[in-house]
């Protein structure tokens, strides 16, 4: 393994936060040690110092991607921490139907729901099994579910919905499973009706969101934790502009916005917190 | 943590000689005559690992028991025991999930070397299991107070937007003021 050099440490965490917003300090030594050892020999570079420039030289950016994936954690699960998946079911979704259903019949009912940090597409499909579980018939309804991550691996595997039997036994119930998956070549494939319902594309939540559009529901759940407070503020305000007046936010059981963002109120709902706008 | 292990092979001799080879060993282990009292045993109790005879009279081969025991649990590890002649269907056992095969006669510093591994793993898998478990208690229990804290400090700052309109109201005097400050300090 390549060690890393103090001024190496300084060079690389700062660049990292330039292309993700990750912020590492210097107690991440051994991490970084341990992630992107691999990355500088597999480019030919023998120390990090190399690395780094090489990365920024690379107009592919393929070593940058490489960087991303190797730092970021895409540790996520079917129906994580379950009480937001049952708030959507019971209090949001019912509330927001109400709020939305035209008064002409003719008109669909729009639904528009954002992951915004969905990593390999367990969230976002979670909440795609709840739409459907509760509205049987979708076809009265104009849904549109977006999953966006920075990692394009993540992205690759969100879109094709395919999962091994580890991440697919943690949180979903076998009825569930049964229902909305298909066993094939020793995966498990999200079915088709579930897949056509949502859409992936890459995004950085540090540059600005341009052309995603407004939404009803924002779902942005253990990534916020690995931005500096300063960046948290940011992202946080740039939600609050996609989000609809009377839109619900949704971020980890282990997150809070006292402090960051004042423009959002937080809401209890029986063992579960969301978020409005003021 | 002593693995228990479930033989199943119709030869008689083999039987008893896996028997007391593993129980000598330490395993705690239980045999059957065939794959339909091993898929009997499973119904009734876990086993670690599932050493089988690839082909056994009736309707329950090694490759049935295989899926069965998987079906069960998947992280039951089965070992395969076939003649050299069927390294073939030795291997598609392991296509099934099966996580090894022994050629016949068994070499029993072979087999417990594979067993030794298996339990590393099994200890490797415990352990990240027990982080995990760990981790959702401390998470679910950091969850709810910052809930709290959360509905806490909103509340909070929905007093001090109250008692700075009311400190801003030129309509009323000091006195009256102050007087509705600490009322809803006080609430
Ligand atoms: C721990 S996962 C969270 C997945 C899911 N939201 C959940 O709670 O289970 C964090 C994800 O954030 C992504 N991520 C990290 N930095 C990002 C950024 N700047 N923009 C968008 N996504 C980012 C990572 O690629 C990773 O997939």
């Amino acid at each position: 393994m390549i060690k890393i050099t103090p001024e190496e440490l300084k060079t690389i965490t700062k660049y990292i936060h330039d292309i993700c917003g990750i912020h590492l300090d210097a107690s991440k030594k051994y991490l970084l040690e341990t992630r992107l050892s691999a990355i500088a020999e597999e480019n030919g570079c023998g120390n990090y110092q190399e690395l780094y420039l090489k990365a920024k030289r690379d107009a592919r950016k393929t070593i940058e991607k490489q960087i991303i994936d190797a730092i970021s954690t895409n540790e996520t699960l079917f129906f994580r921490d379950t009480g937001p998946f049952e708030l959507l079911q019971h209090k949001i979704l019912p509330e927001l139907i109400d709020a939305r259903t035209p008064r002409s019949a003719l008109m669909k009912t729009p639904i528009r729901i954002w992951s915004a940090a969905s990593s390999t597409g367990q969230e976002i499909y979670s909440i795609s099994i709840v739409l459907k579980e509760l509205l049987g018939d979708t076809s009265k309804y104009s849904i549109k579910l977006l999953g966006t991550d920075i990692s394009e691996s993540a992205v690759t595997q969100a879109s094709t919905g395919k999962y091994n039997k580890f991440e697919i036994e943690r949180g979903l119930a076998r009825d569930k499973l049964t229902k909305y998956f298909t066993m094939t070549g020793g995966f498990w494939k999200i079915k088709d009706e579930i897949r056509a319902m949502v859409n992936f594309r890459k995004l950085n939540l540090m540059l600005p969101f341009s052309g995603l559009g407004k939404f009803d529901i924002v779902f942005c759940r253990n990534v916020a934790i690995y931005f500096t407070l300063e960046d948290r503020k940011k992202l946080f305000n740039k939600i609050a502009d996609t989000l609809e007046p009377d839109g619900y936010l949704i971020i980890g059981s282990t997150e809070s916005l006292t402090g960051i963002c004042p423009r959002f109120v937080p809401k209890r709902h029986l063992r579960s917190i969301f978020y409005q706008l003021k | 943590m002593t693995m228990s292990i479930l033989v199943a092979d119709d030869d008689p001799v083999i039987r008893r000689l896996f028997e007391k080879r593993l129980q000598d060993a330490g395993y705690t282990v239980k045999v059957a005559v065939d794959g339909i009292e091993a898929a009997g045993y499973l119904d009734r109790s876990h086993f670690d690992v599932i050493i089988t005879d690839l082909v056994m009279p009736g309707d329950i081969g090694g490759i049935e028991l295989l899926q069965i025991a998987k079906e069960r649990d998947v992280l039951t590890e089965v070992i395969v025991i076939t003649a050299h002649s069927s390294i073939d269907t030795a291997v598609a056992a392991m296509k099934k999930g099966a996580s090894d095969y022994l050629e016949k006669p068994v070499n029993f510093d072979e087999l417990f070397f594979r067993l030794d591994k298996i339990a590393q793993l099994r200890s490797l898998v415990r352990n990240a299991d027990d982080l995990r478990n760990a981790m959702d208690v401390t998470e679910s229990s950091a969850a709810q107070t910052i809930q709290d804290l959360e509905i806490a400090a909103a509340g909070f700052q929905l007093k001090l937007d109250r008692i700075d309109d009311i400190l801003r109201k030129s309509s009323l005097s000091d006195y009256e003021r102050i007087d509705k400050a600490l009322q809803v300090i006080n609430e």
